[in-house]
Order: C-alpha cells, then structure tokens, then sequence
C-alpha cells in the first residue's frame, strides 16, 4: 500500500509542477520579428515603418507584374510580347484588353493597398510615439503623400474601391464597402494638400534622394486635378512646380540638355526628375524572394530585352544582355515617331540591326523588332555580384518628371503663350521647332516624350481617345476604361464587381 | 505471465551455476514442424549458457548438456520451445509457427501488447518482411504492404523521400500530411527518416485509427509510424552479413519526335497558321538527337553492405551495426547520386533486480547529389531532354559551326575534346543540353549528418509498479555545397561569373518522458494503467550559408572559401530557426476480462507553442473496445473460424504541424527602400499578419471498426472500416488585398471526410517440402470536402500548370484537389460543324474555332465557353491501393515476388512545356488532326492555338493512372547447413533481386506512381529505376 501512497504523491507533484510552467514552457517569442502590439516605440522604429510606406513605390518598374510594362501593353505603343501569348497571362489579356476578374494580376490592386495600409498604420501610431516633432510632421506628410500616389493609381485602374484609412483588424477585415470616385479623389486632395506645407523644399541628395519633397507632392497633385477635370487647379499648382518654362524652378529641377541623358542609368536623381522610383543592384536578388518586398531591381530592364541576343565579333551594335521581349513597340508608333529626333533614344531598331548582319536575336511572340531603348540596359549594367542578374538591374524610373509637368500644365491651361512657352521648352530641347499650342499638339507632344513610361494608356482614357486609339486591340468602350477587381477581392466582401466584368 | 517466466529464469538461472557440476550428456535431437517434417536451421541454445548449434538439413543436432539443462529452440517464423533435457539423450522437439502463439506482440506506443488483445487498428511489418527487400529508403519497405499506407515516390532520385499517407491525407498543407515518425521513442521528422537504416528494424508499426494513436496527441491526426530498432539477445554471438550489388536503368523512354518527324510536324504547325514550310524535307534530317539516351544510364551501379554483430549474457545485450549504401541515379549519373553511411549501436543493462538502463543510437551520414528538379517543368535534364528539339546536335564538332551564332560566346560548354555542346536555337528558356548542363553542376551535392539516441531508466517499484523515464534526443546537421562556373548554356540561362556556396543547417531536439505503469491481474480481470508526462522541444539551432562570386579558379574541384575575395562578392545568408515545444500529460487504461472482453481508454492533454493564449491547449481522448468471440463458451472450436475478434473504437486527434506565430500581428523587416543616391538600401518594416488570438487546434475524430480472425487454420484475416473526420482544417486564408498585409492569416475555415476499408490476409502453409507464404492487402479510400467556410463552396486547388493557371480545385463534395477543367466533346471536323455549335441566341458557342479544334462543352448551357464550363474531371486519390506478397521455400530455394499498385485515380500529364513554341513533342502529335475524319482526339497544331486547345486545363491532359507493378522479385539459395558449417557459419545464402521489372499501366509519362506535391500531376518526373541486383546473406 505504501508505494501506491507514493504513486499518487509523485503524480500529484507531477501535475502540480507540470500545471504551473507548462504555460510558460509553450510559449515563445518571435525572434528577429516585433509584435505589432509593442512596435513604433523609437523614432528609428516609425522611419523604419516609413521605409515601409514607400516600398509598394517600386511597383512603378519592379516585379514582374509591374506598372510600365503593363500600361505599355495595354496601349496603342506596345504590345505584351514575351515567350508567348500565354507568358503572363495577366499582361498578355490587358494588351488584347480581354482581362477578367481572375487574369487580373492582384497585384495591381493588393501591393498600393499594402502601401495604403502601411501609411494607415504609422499615422495612427505616430502621434503617440516618441518621435522628435519635427520628424512626426514630415513623416506624417510622407506618409499621406504616397497614400495618395497609391489611391491615385488604384482609383485610375480601379474606380470603384473601398476607403480604408485606418488598420483593420481580423475583426473588422470585411466591414469596408466601395466608396464613389469622387470620395477617393477628395481623400486623396485632401492627403496631398496636408503633406505639401509637410514636406521640406529639397531633401539631402546622398543621404535622402527618392524621399519626396514638396514640388514632388504638388506634382502629383496637379495630375490628380488633370484627372479629375479640374483644369484651373492643376494649371495653378503645376505652376509652382515648372516655374519659368525651361529655366530652373523653386526646387532646383529643371530640363536636361540632352534627352538621351534621361536614360542613363547612373544619372539617378537627375535635376529633370521630380519623382523618380529607386532601383539597386545592392539587393542580391533572387528567384526565391522576387517581387516580394526585398527586391530592389528594376524588372522592368530584364523584361523587355531582346531573347538569345548575340553579335558578331567586331560589330557596332550595342552590347546588350538577353532579356524576355516584352513590350515590343508597335509598328504605328515606330511610323509616328520615326522622324522625331527622340527617336534613338526611344526605341532600338534591333530588326535593322539584324538586316545588317550587325546582331541576331530570337524574335519572340509579337516581335516587331524595335525595342524599348529607354529603358533596355546595357551589358554594362549587368550585377555581376550577388543574386540573379536578371534581377538586379538598378536603373531608376520615372514617375514624374519636369517634361511631363510641362506638358500637363500646358494642357491644363489649353492655350496662351504659357502654354506655348510650356510645350516649345519640351520641344527645343530635343531641337524641335515650335508648333501652334493646340490639345492636339500637346497629346502628340506627351506621345512623343513620354514614349515606354507608361503614360500612354492613362492619357487616351482621360482624352477619351481610348476607344478609337485601341480599338483594333479589342477595347470595349465603356468597360475596358477601368480593369476587373480582382475576385479574390469579392470573396465574402462587400464589394461588387466593376461593370462588365461581372 | 513475463514476469513468471521471468523468475523461472532467474531462478534457473541460479540453479544451473549452483549445479553447474552436474554430469554432461550428449543429447541428440530431432526439430520438426507441426507436421512433423524436420526443421532445418533452427538454433538449439543451452539455457543460461553461450553454447547452441543448429538443425542440419534432417532436422538433427547434437549438444553438450549438463542432465539437469534445459534447451531452447527458436526458427523463424515458429515460437520459441524450451524443454528440458532431464537426463534424456534423445529428444524430439515440434516447433509451432509462431501465428498460432497468442504471445505475439505488436508496439503500441509506450509499450507493447499481445496482439490478441489490441483493441485497435494496428499493422505490423516485421523484420523478417523487411529482409527481402533492397535496402532503400524506409518508407519504400512500407509500400504495399499495409492496408491503408499509400506510398508513393516523390521522385526515382536516390534517396528521395516517399510521401506517406495513413489512411488518405487529414489536412490541406501539403507538410501537414506527414504521418510522425516515431524511432525508439523518438519523435523524427518526416523529411529526416532517411537516416534509418532498414536492417537495423526490428519491427514497423503503423496505428492507423485515432483509438492507437491518440497516445500521440496533437501530433497523431496523420497517423503514427513506430519504428522499433533491434536489440541484442542473450546467448550466442550472432553475426549476419548482407550485401548485394547491381546496375540499375530507366524502365522506360518516352515516345518524343525524332528529328524528321520533328520537322514534318513542325511544317504542319506553320501551315495551319498561315507559314510556309520550314523544313523542305523533313525526311533528310533522319534521326536527329536523342536526348533521351543522352541523359539515361542503363548502367547505373548500386551496392549495398551490411554487417550486424548482436547477443548478450544474462546482465546485459548488445546490438550493433555497420553499413554503407552507394546509389547512382539513373538520370545524368554524373550529378546524380545518393550514399549513406550508417552505425547503430543498441544496449540494455540490468544494473539490479530494480533498475534496468537501456540506449539506443544511431548515427547516419547521407550525401547526395541531384539533378536539380526532379518534378518540374522549369528546366534540369529530364524536361529538357523532353523539350529540346532533336535538330540540334548533342555536340558540334563541325568547325565552321563552332565558330560562329552562340558558339562564338567565350563561356559556352566544351566536352573533353574542346568541341562545343549544341545549344538549341529554337528551344531555350530554361532548356538547355544536358550534358552542358551536367557540366555546371560538377561537385554540388547535399548532404546530413543525424545522431538520434535515447537512454532510459526503468525501476520495477514493485512487481505490479514500473516507472521509466526516457531522455531521447537528435542532433542534426545538414547543407548543401557548390560550385557554379562561368558558364553559357543558351542567353537565358548563364552566368558570367563563377560562384561557390556552403549552406549549413543545425538542428537539436530533446524529449524527456516519464511514465509509471501499473499492471495487475484480479482474478479474471487484468488491468494496465500508464500514466506519462512529456517535453518535447525541436528545432533548436540555424542556418549560415555563404556564397561568393569570382572565384579565381575555372573548376569546382579548386572552389575554397579561403580566396580573398572582396566583401561586396560575398553573400550571406543566414536563420535562427523557430523552436517548437509541447508540454503533454497522458493516461492509458487497458482492462480485459479473461482476454474475451477488452477495453482500451487513452487522454492526453498538449500544449504547444503554435497556438495563441485562447487555445494553447487541446484535450484528446480516445477509447475502444474488443470481443473476442471465439473464447466465449457458445463458441465452437472448429476448422473454419479458428478465432474472432470484434474490435471497435473511436479517438480524437490534433495536428498542430502550422507554421509558428501565425495567431500573433507581426511586424517584419524586409519592406525595403533603396533611399540616397549611393544604392544602398534601407530596411522597412511593416506589419505581415493580423493578430488571431483564437486560433486553434485542428481535430481529426475517427471511428473504427474491425475485426480479426484466423480461418482455415491457415489464414489469417484483418477487416477494418474507419470513417475519419477533420474538423477546422487550418488553411491559409486568402483575405482581401485591400487589408494590406502580405502574409496569408491561417484559420480554421474547412472539414474533410476520409471513409475506407481495408482488408490484410494471410495464408501460410507448409506442403511437404514447399513452405508457401500469401500476403495481400487492399484498401478502398473515399476522400470528401464537407465545409471550406460559408461563404464559398470551394477553394483554389494547389496545383498549377504554367500559364494555365490551377489545375485543380478543392470543392465540397469533391475530393480534395480534384481535377478541374473543361470537358472536350471530339473535334470540329469543318467549319459546318463550328457553325453549327450554336447557342439559343444563334450566336456561336466558340467563335473563334477552327476546324481542328476541340469542341468544348458548354456545361452550364449559357451559350459561351468561359471558366464556369470548367467541371470535375476525376481524382488523383487513388480509389484502391493494393499490395500482394508471395513466399515460396522449396528445401534450399526460396522464391519472393512483391506486387502492388493503385487504382481509380487520374494522372495529369504535362510534360511539354507550352510557352515554347518549337519544344519537341511525344509521338502522339504525329496523330494531330490534319483534316477532315483524321481524328477526334488530338486538335490540329498551331502556334497561335485561339481556341485554347493546350492551353486550356482539359480532360485532353488526364490519363488512367491505374497501375500493378511488379516491385521485388527475389530468388535465393542457401547453401546445405553441412557446406556452411564447415567455415563455422549458421548460414550462407544467395539471391537474386529484380526491383521494378515491370509495371503495367496504361500511362504514357515515364511512371505511373508520382507523389508530388499534389498528386498525380507529372511535369516530367524522375523515373523509378529498374535494378537487378546480387546478394549474399551470411550468418554466424
């Protein structure tokens, strides 16, 4: 009977000790991670969670799924292209603008809405943070300033989107319902308009560059008018940031003597550029982690290069790594721009340089033989480092830059010899001579600058000349203005489906 | 009744050093069978002695015994006998096959138990089952011979795991699946089981219902293996040899285009799109390159050896092992390769009448090298030797060639002889000439080191009372290391600078349990109670993988970390892993009543570190209940139903195999920003997830009912019927985009139904001189989704096919990932019939058809052809799986054949890869429809393909996946016991083995059984290799 008594003594003890540090023993914490409940409690902590803010940027030229290649595609100057016309479906149904609610790379809309619920996140949390003032009002104004840039290009993919301006919580993740555009345009003004007092005038050029600054915030502001018809105000906040047409503005930026020049690729942070999106080669990018928030390439480079590329020994051709053949531009805008001095710079005739024996290629699906230049590297620009080559082109893009706020100051103000000095500074720069100021000339003049940047498409939907500019790419007017949600979205939402998409 | 036999022992034991004196007879004895024929090879050992021989071919011995000694006889396959000597000289000894003994015992987890009294779904494969086979991988011993265990093979590298799956799959993550593994006591990942080496087991036992597996607790719900190691015994040394070797080859080439047929087709393709002849006459370009044979080596050298030395005296057993494995796979030998190195060294010591420690360890080193993907569409030999064009020369010795187009890049590959492997010019992408390949991957392998040891402590409190407590623990390193030279394979795949790269992982795991059992007899009614309190922590350790770039050296036999090179060419990687711990308490209760009524109940409480506070733990029960019917007194005793057993039960079991922290908000770095103008890069931070405090367990319940008998005298009989249930599947959800958080939050959102029947039995019988043995299994598996949340009826499914999207769908009332796609209804022959494919407006059901193209079927009748056309085209779960095993003795013949195979499953063959235009074909393209009446199965070949006919998921890409292979046929014989004694040896045998010589299947991809990630989809699987190998087996 005795061992029995300590049988029962021993299990009692057992259970008693095991009742009492079985909890702790189970549970552990996140190495190398922070709990959100604890996060923002330094300074560092909040500019971190700012870096944060301004990763989706990168979506502009970075990832597969990016901006420019895919709004070239969807426009009357590209086609898709690649391997084939199922190498990407996503890009490949927007250029034949065929999208549905599944082709429809989620992408577009989930990664500007991660950069939204990143800036919701440190905005609610700033305040309370122990953060200098100083750095709480220009990170605040940081903040809703790309919240802006990313509702803007979701409202002009999208139209039809839940405002969500605060973090939401498991419990609240499917409360949102889709707003009108107008209340996502007035959020977005009202964003823009809080961050220009926030924002310093200049930023530190090595230590800062590609931070915003007020002339960049009052860029995009003047777009956002252009967009929504409000051509008074943008012409008058455009004007603050063009200042004297061709001269130097308030902020230092002013046209580069040489077009070409825009497209090299170590002139980052030129005085042209007013927003530009940072690439690095310093990222040792991989296949394992790409268009995830690590990499800092430029894909949009390795994209649109010609496939199996090669030269004969001696030729003059250029060197130039072998890439995917996306974006082959099309043979109408080839003939328009073919007697444009912005020509060269624009496009590489890579077909010609195989008729003249100087270099071979693979034509890929939809080849026509002319390359995007502007944005096609060099095999000087090839990491030869860490990482994927492909994945490490570090060549900046623009988002905007002074031709375009040029141009769209002049088509806000429609005629008059500001708008004339406007377009003749973008023209005598590439040593064109003046035309008469008309809408039409301004639209050829954005056609011709602004090639391969990914304007194009977003320009013939405000014109509406989308329809009659796209419609041998089967553009149904009315429906394919604004992509297809995508239909994850509408899983156990309270969103609806855009028109014609359903 | 051990503890009885015990103390005859001990008190025996005693005797015989007290009479040790006594007088010495010779004592000459015969061995039979129950039928009276004589045994040959049994063991004959004096009792508390060294001293034993064996039965000569008649079933005689003689042997040296004090009067008083007692001897005890034991033969594979019959109990063990003891008798004593008492004086006689003559002795005729009749051994019983080891069946009829109702001493048998199976592992049940913390213990053992008489087979007659397991109430549960318990299968056993012993190690004599296990002797026959080629040793490979632990899992492939465990193919075909449960019922209910699918094993299927990842892939035909060497080494390569098999997917596992108890009684269908419990889960949707595909790692959630594993079964655990549990080795000695210790809990092994699934991915690590390779390091056990298949000789070393004593014994498998895979508990299949939740009644058994319930001891396990949260980590049971897939099913639990145990593996039991051998341990030495007392008496004699014995010593056992084993060895084979052999070439191994592909079993099968696939029927691809040759080069002229290449070229006749490929003009085909042009002209219906418009072109013109590529290829004027196609018949001049003969054969053209096989990359096939280019890759496959039907020479593939296999050995195996082993050696084991095990026995022991009264106080303390040893047992340990030697052995050494080297696989070349069959698939670019060159990087294709598979060695272990195995040491296991198992003790157990009575220190007194109280205490008893025991160990076990084991040490495995694996090395091996791959070919890269071994299931994928994306590049290595296999998929470009499938899509590379045959026009292009495996080599170009043609100067003028060499020197001109891509042969003109300084970095292209050269064989021995300096000339140029052919790289294509109209396929490329990620296909590339293998041997050029092969060539840039020269001394990249992986490899492991496991150490996996327990050491216990068992204190008999009292006769009834025992308590042990059991430290286990694994240590595990594991990496990778390579070499990448400059290299040009085509524009797509290229390196221009060479790289070197040592990743190296570490893991450390520990358990500690302790467990009291009470086991008693009251009468009629004998109790057994275990109460257990467990810790378990894994995953203590890292990763640090360093890779630089520019190493001054051209091959990789050079490459060394110890070149200065400079720090922005290095690379670093680097992991703390995650721990994972459990905190457990268990209690089992067994009680039966005159072994006729039996009843089995188990708890346990876990607390794991996976779950967020609200649902840290979960408390599992389980309990059945057995008749054995044919003990009651109305019970008959007759020739038909020998014995019966009724046994029944029902448990619940968890599953926390989840990723760590998923019910916390986290906020993680790697949000970057290239901020400045200098390049470098700036860490953000941004939250992934949203906390979910709620999260919780997952639980599988399953019933099962069953029963066992024994028929004819001869056959043996296991049915069980099981019906498993999860409830709360824990799935990555996908949450709206418009949250903004990038990583999936995990939740209970689904519920699944498996229902089966099995049946195992076994024929056994001795005819004269023939010793026939009949094992065969089949199990029937209906899986079914019941919930996947409210608001859907499916989800996504998870395998994908290039551009085509999901290729599967998971949807209730379906099997889990189903395939799901569009139904073909023939061809449209001409455009009459195109036009006349109408919907109710008039308007054309596919607009853009053209003759030639396959004709869709509009499922939901609305007039167009959209996704919603898509419907179920069947199931990759096999419906049946099945496994035949046939012994056969003939006096020093023995014969084995190994069957098994699968049924009612579909296989997705996409081998070709469809964003490359000109990638070669199977033969099957020569039958493309080329016209009116050509065909009504395979549409017409275009680049453009607007109606969809590749690139659209379809019943066109499902083949019958039903297949019977013969796996293991084996031919052995053992010298006469005269011949082999005579160098002093029990036994002496050789074999022949024929691994996979045949597999009837109407597939036409290279194999049939492909466990991938989901299953039966085949992106070009690494073949299973056919092998013939030749062995010795010799004992002392």
């Amino acid at each position: 009977m005795k061992t029995i008594n300590y049988k029962y003594i021993y299990i009692a003890i057992a259970l008693s000790i095991l009742g009492s540090c079985s909890e702790d023993f189970v549970t552990i914490d996140p190495k190398g991670k922070f709990d959100s409940s604890t996060y923002f409690s330094s300074e560092q902590e909040c500019y971190s969670a700012l870096i944060g803010v301004y990763d989706p940027l990168r979506k502009n030229t970075g990832g597969f799924e990016n901006m420019v290649a895919m709004l070239n595609a969807g426009s009357d100057d590209f086609y898709a292209g690649g391997g084939s016309s199922t190498d990407g479906t996503g890009i490949q149904n927007f250029s034949t603008h065929s999208l549905t609610s599944i082709s429809i790379p989620g992408s577009f809309w989930s990664d500007h809405f991660q950069g939204v619920a990143r800036a919701n996140m440190l905005l609610t949390k700033l305040p309370g943070s122990p953060t200098s003032e100083a750095s709480k009002v220009r990170f605040a104004g940081e903040a809703k300033a790309l919240r802006a840039l990313y509702y803007f290009n979701l409202v002009r993919m999208f139209k039809n989107l839940p405002l969500v301006l605060v973090p939401l919580t498991a419990q609240t993740i499917y409360d949102p319902e889709q707003v009108k555009p107008e209340v996502i345009y007035a959020q977005i003004e009202k964003d823009l308009l809080e961050a220009i007092p926030a924002l310093p005038n200049n930023v530190d050029a090595k230590t800062e560059s590609g931070r915003l600054n007020k002339g960049a915030a009052q860029a995009i502001l003047g777009k956002v008018y252009l967009f929504e018809g409000k051509n008074a105000d943008a012409a008058a906040v455009l004007a603050q940031v063009n200042g004297t047409p061709g001269a130097t503005n308030q902020y230092g930026n002013k046209l580069l003597p040489e077009f070409s020049d825009l497209w090299v690729t170590t002139n980052k942070f030129n005085a042209e550029s007013i927003l530009e999106v940072s690439h690095s080669s310093a990222g040792n990018t991989d296949w394992s982690f790409w268009g995830q928030g690590k990499d800092e390439g430029n894909s949009l480079n390795q994209m649109i290069g010609p496939r199996g590329y090669s030269r004969p020994k001696g030729s003059d051709a250029p060197d130039l790594p072998s890439g995917w053949a996306f974006n082959p531009a099309t043979q109408k805008l080839f003939d328009t721009m073919k007697d444009d001095p912005r020509l060269g710079a624009t496009i590489l005739n890579i077909k010609a340089l195989k008729a003249a024996g100087k270099a071979d290629y693979i034509p890929a699906y939809q080849d026509t033989g002319y390359f995007l230049n502007k944005y096609l590297p060099r095999a000087t620009d090839v990491r030869t480092g860490g990482g994927n080559q492909e994945l490490n082109y570090k060549q900046n893009s623009y988002v905007i830059r002074l031709a375009d706020t040029y141009l769209m100051e002049a088509e806000a103000l429609g005629s008059g010899a500001r708008a004339q000095a406007l377009l003749d500074a973008v023209r005598t720069r590439v040593g064109l001579p003046s035309v008469p100021v008309t809408l039409a000339a301004i639209k050829n003049e954005r056609r011709m600058e602004l090639a391969g940047e990914g304007h194009r498409f977003f320009d013939l939907v405000r014109w509406g000349d989308a329809a009659a500019a796209l419609s041998d790419r089967g553009f149904d007017a009315g429906t394919d203005e604004i992509l297809p949600i995508p239909y994850t979205e509408l899983n156990g939402t309270k969103l609806k489906q855009n028109p014609n998409y359903q | 009744m051990k503890l009885t036999k015990l103390l005859i022992f001990c008190v025996s034991s005693l005797l015989f050093s007290v009479i040790a004196v006594a007088q010495d007879v010779t004592v000459n004895g015969v061995i039979t069978d129950e039928s009276g024929m004589p045994v040959p090879g049994a063991t004959i050992v004096l009792k508390g002695t060294t001293k034993s021989t064996a039965s000569d071919f008649d079933g005689k011995f003689q042997i040296q015994s004090p009067s008083t000694g007692v001897l005890t006889v034991t033969f594979i396959g019959y109990a063990p006998v003891t008798e004593a000597v008492n004086g006689k000289t003559k002795i005729t000894i009749q051994l019983k096959p080891e069946s009829q003994s109702l001493n048998e015992v199976v592992v049940v987890g913390y213990g053992t138990q008489k087979k007659s009294v397991v109430t549960g779904a318990i299968s056993s494969v012993k190690a004599a089952d296990l002797e026959k086979v080629p040793n490979g991988r632990v899992e492939q011993s465990l193919q075909g011979r449960v019922a209910g265990v699918s094993v299927a093979a990842v892939s035909g590298q060497p080494g390569e795991k098999s997917k596992v799956r108890i009684r269908g799959i419990t889960t949707f993550r595909e790692g959630g699946n594993d079964p655990l593994w549990v080795v000695d006591g210790i809990a092994v990942d699934a991915n690590a089981i390779g390091f056990i080496n298949q000789s070393d087991i004593e014994s498998i036992e895979v508990l299949k219902d939740a009644a058994s597996a319930a001891i396990y607790g949260t980590r049971a719900a897939t099913g639990v293996i145990l593996v039991t190691t051998k341990k030495g015994k007392s008496g004699k040394i014995s010593v056992n040899y084993n060895g084979f070797a052999g070439v191994s080859g592909p079993a099968k080439k696939l029927n691809l285009l040759n080069a002229s047929q290449y070229g006749s087709v490929m003009n085909d393709k042009s002209l219906a799109d418009g072109g013109g002849i590529k290829y004027p006459n196609p018949s001049s370009l003969g054969k053209g390159t096989d990359w096939q044979d280019a890759i496959f080596n039907n020479n593939a050298f296999r050995y195996t050896h082993e050696l084991s030395i095990s026995g022991g005296g009264e106080k303390s057993t040893f047992y340990a092992s030697f052995g050494i494995q080297d696989q070349e796979g069959i698939v670019a030998t060159e990087i294709s390769n598979y060695t272990k190195k195995n040491f296991r060294l198992n003790s157990t010591h009575k220190i007194s009448d109280y205490f008893t420690f025991g160990q076990t360890f084991g040490y495995t080193h694996q090395k091996t090298k791959g070919i890269g993907n071994t299931n994928s569409e994306f590049g290595g030999p296999l998929s470009s030797a499938i899509n590379l064009d045959p026009l292009t020369p495996l080599v170009v010795t043609d100067p003028a060639v060499a020197s001109t187009g891509f042969y003109t890049n300084p970095n292209v590959v050269r064989d021995p002889n300096g000339n140029p492997y052919g790289i294509s010019s109209l396929v490329q992408q990620e296909m590339t000439n293998p041997l050029a390949y092969t060539q840039t991957r020269l001394g990249g392998y992986s490899w492991s080191d496991d150490f996996v040891g327990n050491a216990y402590l068992e204190a008999n409190i009292t006769s009834h009372l025992k308590f042990r407590t059991t430290l286990g623990g694994k240590l595990a390193y594991w990496g990778d290391q390579g070499f990448t030279p400059v290299f040009f394979l085509n524009p797509n795949m290229k390196a221009d600078k060479n790289s070197y790269s040592q990743n190296n992982n570490k893991s450390f795991s520990w358990t500690l349990e302790n467990i009291l059992t009470y086991a008693n007899k009251f009468g009629d009614h004998s109790i057994n109670i275990l109460a257990g309190q467990g810790a378990y922590v894994e995953n203590i350790g890292g990763k640090i993988g360093v890779t630089m770039f520019g190493l001054p050296i051209t091959s990789y036999k050079d490459a060394s970390f110890n070149f200065d090179i400079p720090q922005t060419d290095r690379v670093n990687v680097s992991e703390d892993f995650v721990e994972h711990k459990l905190a457990s308490l268990f209690l089992r209760a067994n009680y039966d009543y005159l072994e006729k009524y039996l009843f089995t109940g188990i708890v346990r409480r876990d607390g794991s570190t996976r779950f967020g506070e609200n649902k840290k733990f979960g408390v599992f029960p389980s309990f059945s209940l057995g008749w054995v019917i044919s003990k009651e007194g109305f019970w008959k005793e007759n020739n038909v139903v020998n014995t019966l057993k009724l046994r029944g039960g029902y448990g619940v079991v968890g599953n926390d195999n989840i990723d760590d922290f998923k019910y916390r908000g986290l906020v993680v770095g790697g949000y970057n920003y290239s901020v400045g103008n200098t390049g470098s890069i700036t860490t953000g931070y941004g939250n992934s997830t949203l906390p979910n405090a709620d999260l919780g367990w997952e639980e599988t319940s399953q019933t099962t009912v069953g029963l066992d008998a024994k028929l004819f005298n001869d056959f043996t009989l296991a049915l069980d019927y099981y019906k498993k249930r999860t409830k709360g599947i824990l799935r990555d959800v996908v949450i709206p985009g418009y949250v903004g958080v990038v990583d999936k939050p995990s939740a209970n959102i689904a519920d699944m139904n498996n229902s089966g029947f099995e049946v195992e039995l076994g024929y056994k019988k001795r005819l004269g001189d023939f010793n026939l043995g009949v094992n065969a299994n089949v199990a029937y598996l209906k899986n079914e989704i019941t919930y996947v949340g409210s608001s859907t009826n499916y989800i996504v499914g998870d395998a994908s096919f290039q551009s085509m999207g999901p290729v599967t769908r998971t949807q209730v009332g379906h099997s889990f990932n189903e395939f799901y796609g569009f139904k073909t209804a023939g061809i449209f022959q001409n455009d009459a019939e195109v036009a006349a494919y109408k919907n109710a407006a008039g308007g054309l059901i596919q607009p853009n058809a053209k003759p030639g193209d396959f004709r869709w079927t509009d499922t939901n009748g609305d007039g167009t052809i959209t996704d919603d056309d898509k419907q179920f085209l069947g199931t990759n779960i096999p419906k049946y799986t099945f496994g035949l095993t046939i012994n056969l003795d003939y006096k020093n013949f023995d014969f084995m054949a190994f069957t098994q195979g699968s049924a009612g499953s579909k296989i997705f063959q996409g081998l070709r890869r469809l964003d490359i235009l000109n990638a070669n074909y199977q033969t099957s393209a020569l039958g493309h429809w080329s016209g009116e009446g050509s065909t009504n199965d395979y549409p017409r070949l275009t680049n453009n393909d607007p109606n969809k006919n590749f690139t659209n998921m379809s019943d066109f890409y499902l083949e019958n996946g039903n297949y019977l292979r013969l796996k293991i046929v084996q031919v052995g014989y053992t010298l006469p016991t005269g011949l082999s004694s005579k160098i002093g040896s029990d036994k002496i045998r050789f074999y022949l083995t024929g691994e996979n010589l045949f597999t009837i299947t109407k597939y036409t991809g290279y194999d049939p059984e492909i466990g991938g990630q989901v299953y039966g989809v085949d992106k070009g699987v690494y073949p299973q290799a056919r092998s013939i190998l030749l062995g010795a087996n010799v004992q002392f």
